[in-house]
């Protein structure tokens, strides 16, 4: 466990701030109890101090897991949102999509969203920006990137892409095993 | 008084000291100063008392060694005798390792190769006519004898204006010139040849392969300097198109167990900056947010539909045309626009 070098927390918070822009501020300056990010294992874990501290007294191949993992670092760098920082980007997501209850289960086994299947959507969202996906009574369901904006939408027919899945739900099931 | 049996005591007392028995007789090399004690240590004596024995060894090769210093002979001066040491007789290691053999000239390489035994040539050769040793070659040399002499033999069918001494004397220079050339070619052969013999040594390739390798490596050495060759060492370079990361550079961390009110301003920091970067990199331009035109269709979309977005604009053209020019009441769903999100009419999705 060590914090992350500038580098690695740019990569991290551009990736985050695709979802949730500018209230990232909200996830590193917290009200209520001090947060921080650490990384372990390629991971980057979001914990409350005091359980990091508690975790410093851990030697490193003891420690499995700390506090929230927001994602991991492959190894070219790049950094990669896993589906358990859902809880931190659905509060701050900037911009929304929201599934009809027929699309739900396929986005829950892994595939994109359809243009069929969308119930409605933030409006402004522009091309390729991150976006979470919430089913029509508002539970996050995960999250993706948008293919089109959302004037481009209109012109679309039913069966086209309209957001390209990145993680959902499903992957606490499916992933349960390399997830954490 | 008979003083005889004190003196004699006191002298014996004295040979004891000044003479030192040992088994084997130390080595005194006077030269270097030094005393080579090899004899076997006495381990009893060495155990118990060390510090003692240590002493009584030291003290006895250090008798042993001054008194080779009052036999040897001396010189007086105004601040006394000076004893002369004598050459050192312990070989001492040599400093720096054995030169390495100078590689063959293109000649001596031929010349072994055909088994030939050249006597090395003298620098002075006999004068018959001034019967004396002249140099072989520089000032008054053997080899400028004939563009030096006071009658030549000129080629029956040679031009007018034929000059042999001149003659002579250019092709004394180009021998001279070519012997100069081949010296440099020896040279340059026999670098590269050592150049080639370690490359291969550590690659165990080909020589052209060998030669290239250590170029290559000569060039990223130069060029990781100028990367750190900067003012800031190299910490606030702009990072260029397709550049390698450094090898050979610890990575450093933060402690884990700094403050977090310091690690959240920094982050803070980090991502004020990134908001800054974010309106000027491509990637987190929102599309006609401004990109170097002059009209901002983002904002003029904004304007035009008072803060609702382009859907709702294009609503007001639809519903206009499929209500009747009113516009109104059949927009309920759409509120009123303070809030990004807005209840779309599933119609305009659904088809």
């Amino acid at each position: 466990m060590r914090p992350l070098t500038e580098d690695e927390s740019k990569v991290a918070f551009e990736k985050l701030a695709n979802y949730i822009g500018k209230n990232l501020v909200h996830l590193v300056d917290r009200q209520d109890e001090p947060h921080c990010f650490r990384l372990h294992k390629g991971r980057v874990y979001y914990v409350s101090e005091a359980s990091m501290r508690l975790g410093i007294s851990v030697a490193r191949p003891n420690l499995v897991s700390l506090g929230t993992c927001l994602g991991k670092f492959n190894k070219s760098g790049k950094f990669k949102l896993h589906i358990t920082s859902l809880d931190y980007l659905a509060p701050y997501a900037k911009y929304k999509v929201w599934i009809k209850p027929n699309g739900e289960m396929p986005f829950l086994y892994g595939n994109h969203v359809l243009k069929a299947h969308l119930g409605r959507i933030t409006e402004d969202t522009p091309e390729h920006q991150g976006v979470v996906i919430y089913n029509m009574s508002d539970v996050p369901l995960g999250f993706g990137v948008t293919a089109r904006s959302t004037v481009d939408t209109r012109k679309l027919d039913p069966t086209s892409i309209i957001v390209f899945h990145q993680a959902d739900v499903g992957e606490y099931l499916r992933d349960e095993d390399t997830l954490f | 008084m008979d003083v005889s049996d004190i003196l004699a005591s006191q002298a014996s007392k004295n040979k004891s000291i000044l003479v030192v028995e040992k088994d084997i007789p130390p080595d005194v090399d006077a030269g270097f100063l030094t005393v080579t004690d090899l004899n076997v240590i006495d381990k009893e004596s060495y155990d118990h008392e060390r510090e003692t024995y240590l002493q009584s060894t030291a003290r006895d090769s250090v008798q042993l060694l001054l008194s080779s210093l009052f036999s040897l002979p001396t010189l007086s001066s105004p601040e006394g005798p000076f004893a002369q040491l004598p050459t050192p007789t312990t070989q001492l290691p040599r400093a720096k390792p054995l030169p390495k053999p100078k590689p063959l000239t293109k000649w001596e390489r031929f010349a072994r190769a055909k088994g030939i035994h050249s006597q090395k040539r003298d620098k002075k050769v006999w004068d018959e006519e001034r019967q004396a040793w002249v140099p072989r070659w520089g000032w008054k040399g053997k080899n400028k004898e004939e563009e030096a002499q006071w009658l030549h033999e000129v080629p029956a069918n040679a031009d007018a204006d034929y000059d042999p001494a001149k003659d002579a004397r250019v092709a004394r220079k180009a021998r001279a010139k070519q012997n100069e050339r081949q010296h440099l070619q020896n040279l340059a052969r026999g670098a590269r040849h050592q150049l080639t013999a370690t490359a291969n040594y550590v690659v165990g390739t080909g020589v052209g392969a060998g030669m290239q390798t250590e170029r290559k490596k000569e060039i990223d050495r130069t060029l990781a300097t100028t990367r750190v060759s900067t003012a800031s060492m190299g910490k606030f370079n702009r990072a260029l198109e397709g550049e390698k990361k450094l090898r050979g550079v610890k990575r450093k961390f933060d402690p884990i167990e700094r403050s977090v009110e310091t690690e959240k301003s920094a982050s803070l920091a980090l991502i004020k900056k990134l908001g800054n970067d974010v309106r000027g990199s491509s990637k987190f331009k929102k599309d006609g947010d401004g990109d170097g035109k002059v009209l901002n269709v983002r904002k003029a979309v904004r304007f035009a539909s008072g803060g609702r977005g382009a859907v709702s604009l294009a609503l007001k053209t639809t519903t206009a045309t499929q209500y009747g020019s009113d516009g109104k009441g059949k927009r309920k769903m759409q509120g009123k626009g303070n809030g990004r999100l807005r209840w779309l009419p599933t119609e305009l999705y659904t088809h």
